[in-house]
């Protein structure tokens, strides 16, 4: 009589366990191994990658700093200042304002009297001294205008320049140029920045993908044998995507936390003025970014290592 | 019944020099064959077209129905788990014990071998080859001949319906050879296809089993088994 072979269902929790167990051994384990042993060799790129890491984060932040200085820029360099004369007729200036608040292509107009003026150049470093130096206010009184677009602030200076109200030696803060050079100045800083970056990205590749193929080289039997006995192709490379994730995101918590720290020390408040909107939580962001970037870095460098060496 | 291997007018060239030439052949279940012939005369690329190391030029490589010839590389472990391979130089890992090289074989393959399960089938695969004793021991404790046994544990512990095996007594005295070839009748006995290229010709002509002989790339002779025939390429070689 033909019997039936009964066979007991695998428990599938058993199942993923020992699937979850199998890769964690030779995926992660082996590659963490791998990686003390092989550290003599990595110790390059980990040193690159460290250094590429920290520029960039140094660099990113400092963009930052760069962009929300130009903002500020922006801001005050659409801000137009017409000085009053010292004996000006207030029915002249009042005259003045009307004119100019019905102007369409102003948004704004305030008045500044000596005293403000006075106040506001004591908070503007070096310009207490003078303030100091001098036993009368030497600072005018002013309308301040507010235009709308930057680049009709100097129409609006053409239309107030002669006005009766205005003072004839310093008519007003317009200073044809200043914000076209600013913005010049750094748009090259951004441009080197990022030139030199891109240098010390292509350094940091070259130098990981040739310490994952020393790795590769290292290990060709192994590699070998694991092929010839049928471990699938990510299982092979798996190990070394890992290794490289590790160089990376070492290199990145190094990166990330010196990013941390220079960030921390650029928004402390004796810097605030060169690096406005640098916070806490800013550099936390960047030291975020910066790791994840380690990491990334790190296994994509692997995987182009190995299409170039393992394949061949 | 289906051949485990068929290859349909395979051809190989490296650059301009053909290594394989229009070669048809077919391996059935539980068959021992030989593949014979002088150096160069393709036995090894025949291997690797099996095993799905390289492409053939033309023809098709056919491997327990997987069409290998045009496999992705992606999807080169599908042959590879049917096949199991033995190499001249043993090819174990040196840092793992004779055990931990067979079940390495076993987890990698598939992963849903647990670590007991791998260690009780190693140690089967082990005893079958007489070195259940040997398990703990490094591939540099061991003779060349148990070496080339842990390998052979290695291939058959998935239970491949394929061994192939390139010169496996190359690197082995006479005795130890014989020794060989009793497990690879063994194995063969058991239903797995076993194709075996080797230039020891007294073990071919006293074993009597089924010989392929190939010549500059090409299959000249196909002999059965239990015919005792002229081996074609000694006269070439």
């Amino acid at each position: 009589m033909a019997g039936v072979v009964l066979r007991g269902r695998f428990p599938r929790r058993r199942m993923v366990q020992v699937v979850a167990t199998n890769v964690f051994r030779y995926i992660f384990r082996g590659a963490a191994r791998n990686w003390v042993r092989n550290m003599g060799s990595t110790a390059p790129a980990l040193g690159s990658m460290t250094l590429l890491l920290f520029l960039s984060g140094v660099i990113g932040l400092s963009g930052l700093a760069l962009y929300n200085l130009e903002q500020v820029e922006a801001g005050q360099a659409s801000v137009l200042h017409v000085y009053v004369r010292d004996n000006a007729a207030s029915a002249d200036v009042d005259a003045l304002w009307d004119r100019l608040a019905q102007d369409p292509r102003v948004a704004s107009v305030a008045f500044t009297t000596r005293a403000e003026a006075l106040k506001r150049a004591q908070r503007i470093p070096g310009l207490p001294q003078l303030a100091d130096a001098s036993e009368s206010n030497p600072f005018p009184a002013s309308l301040d205008v507010q235009v709308k677009k930057i680049d009709d602030v100097a129409a609006i200076d053409v239309l107030v320049r002669n006005d009766i109200a205005v003072d004839t030696s310093y008519p007003t803060s317009y200073d044809q140029g200043a914000y076209q050079r600013i913005q010049a100045v750094l748009f090259g800083v951004a441009v080197a920045g990022l030139a030199f970056l891109a240098l010390l990205a292509f350094v940091a590749v070259t130098v990981t993908v040739n310490s994952i193929r020393a790795a590769i080289h290292s290990r060709r039997d192994e590699v070998a044998i694991m092929q010839l006995v049928g471990a699938p192709r990510w299982m092979v490379r798996g190990p070394f995507v890992v290794e490289g994730a590790i160089t990376g995101g070492l290199a990145g918590v190094v990166g990330g936390a010196v990013t941390f720290m220079t960030g921390m020390a650029a928004g402390s408040s004796s810097f605030a003025q060169f690096a406005p909107g640098i916070t806490v939580t800013v550099a936390a962001l960047a030291a975020g970014i910066v790791f994840a970037a380690g990491l990334g870095l790190g296994s994509g460098s692997s995987l182009v290592s190995l299409r170039r060496h393992l394949e061949s | 019944m289906r051949s485990i291997v068929e290859f349909k007018g395979v051809t190989r060239a490296y650059g301009s020099r053909l290594a394989l030439d229009d070669v048809h052949l077919a391996l059935e279940p539980g068959e021992l064959s030989f593949l014979v012939g002088p150096s160069g005369a393709g036995k090894t690329t025949l291997l690797k077209l099996i095993n799905r190391e390289i492409r053939p030029t033309s023809g098709e490589v056919w491997v327990d129905g997987i069409a290998a010839h045009s496999l992705k590389a992606s999807h080169v472990a599908d042959v590879r788990k049917r096949v199991g391979v033995v190499f001249q130089d043993y090819k174990l890992l040196p840092r793992l014990t004779a055990m931990e090289n067979v079940a390495l074989a076993l987890q990698v393959s598939d992963l849903r071998v647990s670590d007991e399960e791998a260690s009780d089938r190693a140690l089967d695969a082990l005893e079958a080859v007489g070195l259940g004793d040997r398990g703990k021991a490094f591939p540099h404790q061991l003779s060349g001949g148990q070496q080339q046994r842990v390998a052979v544990a290695r291939a058959v512990v998935a239970q491949p319906p394929l061994l192939i095996a390139d010169e496996p007594t190359g690197n082995l005295d006479i005795d130890t050879s014989w020794e060989m070839m009793d497990l690879f009748g063994d194995i063969a006995a058991f239903g797995t296809a076993v194709l075996i290229a080797t230039h020891n010709v007294e073990i071919v002509r006293r074993l009597q089993r089924r010989v392929l002989t190939l010549v500059q790339g090409r299959l000249v002779r196909d002999q059965p088994a239990g015919r005792t025939g002229r081996l074609a390429w000694l006269a070439s070689s």
